[in-house]
């Protein structure tokens, strides 16, 4: 480990952080038009009417600069650890459908959250 | 209404989505390697930072086979269910440290696999939370 685990902890954090708020971008504009896209024609007006909404764009770039802080991360990160790390973005996700997308959360999901955060603390201490 | 079962086929699939996720994350490691000594100071820092892996190969390379992964993942979500999808395609949890010790010479230790097994079971229920929630959909 060449750098500070908890900084590396951090930058991994930010890159998942920026994807889940691409994703929420993203799901908040597909659910804001018709979902019923049967045929190649009506795919592509879908996809013409997404890419004119501003939120798209917006997400467009959360997700370039996710994509920088894992570039980052990997920079001062063994794969192994930074990757392993990365899998929080299901809590994020989980976390973010939840409060702010208002979608029920499960019992084997919040299960598996947990898992994934016991996880990311063996793998801290670990490479600590 | 549940999607049509899992073939072979799709099996093979979701195999190379996971050979495909774990070189994109080899083709940035490499990438980000180039930048290993590289002392990050504040936001304005970021462009030196970036310039030098907008000309490595690796990034490119990197970036066709998130193209590719996108394209083939997009192919089995039409083809079976998401919660059946993603606990095969989580193989790349395992795969990924594998492909650091023998092709980046990194370490992984028993305590890091077991991490990463706490890691892989997670995601799995995660993935089974959402059957439900989309069984109680329908």
């Amino acid at each position: 480990m060449k750098a500070n685990v908890l900084f590396i902890i951090l930058l991994v954090f930010l890159t998942s952080l920026f994807d889940t708020i691409n994703q929420l971008l993203l799901k908040t504009s597909i659910n804001s038009l018709e979902s019923n896209v049967n045929g190649i024609k009506k795919a592509f007006i879908f996809i013409i009417k997404l890419l004119s909404m501003p939120r798209v764009w917006l997400g467009f770039l959360f997700c370039c600069a996710s994509l920088v802080v894992w570039l980052l991360a990997l920079s001062k990160a063994d794969l192994n650890f930074a990757f392993s790390a990365d899998s929080m973005h299901y809590i994020l996700i989980a976390l973010a459908s939840r409060i702010f997308l208002k979608e029920k959360v499960g019992f084997n999901r919040w299960v598996g959250t947990s898992l994934i955060v016991i996880g990311i603390i063996l793998l801290t201490y670990s490479n600590a | 209404m549940s999607k049509r079962k899992v073939t072979l086929k799709i099996v093979l699939f979701l195999l190379v989505t996971d050979l495909l996720e774990t070189f994109t994350q080899f083709c940035f490691k490499k990438s980000a390697n180039l930048q290993g000594d590289f002392l990050f100071k504040n936001l304005g820092d970021l462009p030196a930072f970036i310039k030098p892996l907008l000309f490595s190969p690796y990034l490119w390379i990197g970036f066709i086979s998130v193209f590719l992964t996108f394209i083939l993942w997009s192919t089995i979500l039409s083809k079976i269910d998401l919660s059946v999808a993603v606990p095969i395609a989580s193989f790349s949890y395992v795969l990924v440290p594998l492909v650091s010790i023998y092709f980046l010479h990194e370490v992984v230790t028993f305590l890091d696999w077991t991490g990463i097994l706490f890691i892989l079971a997670g995601v799995i229920f995660v993935s089974m939370g959402s059957a439900k929630s989309e069984a109680i959909r329908q």
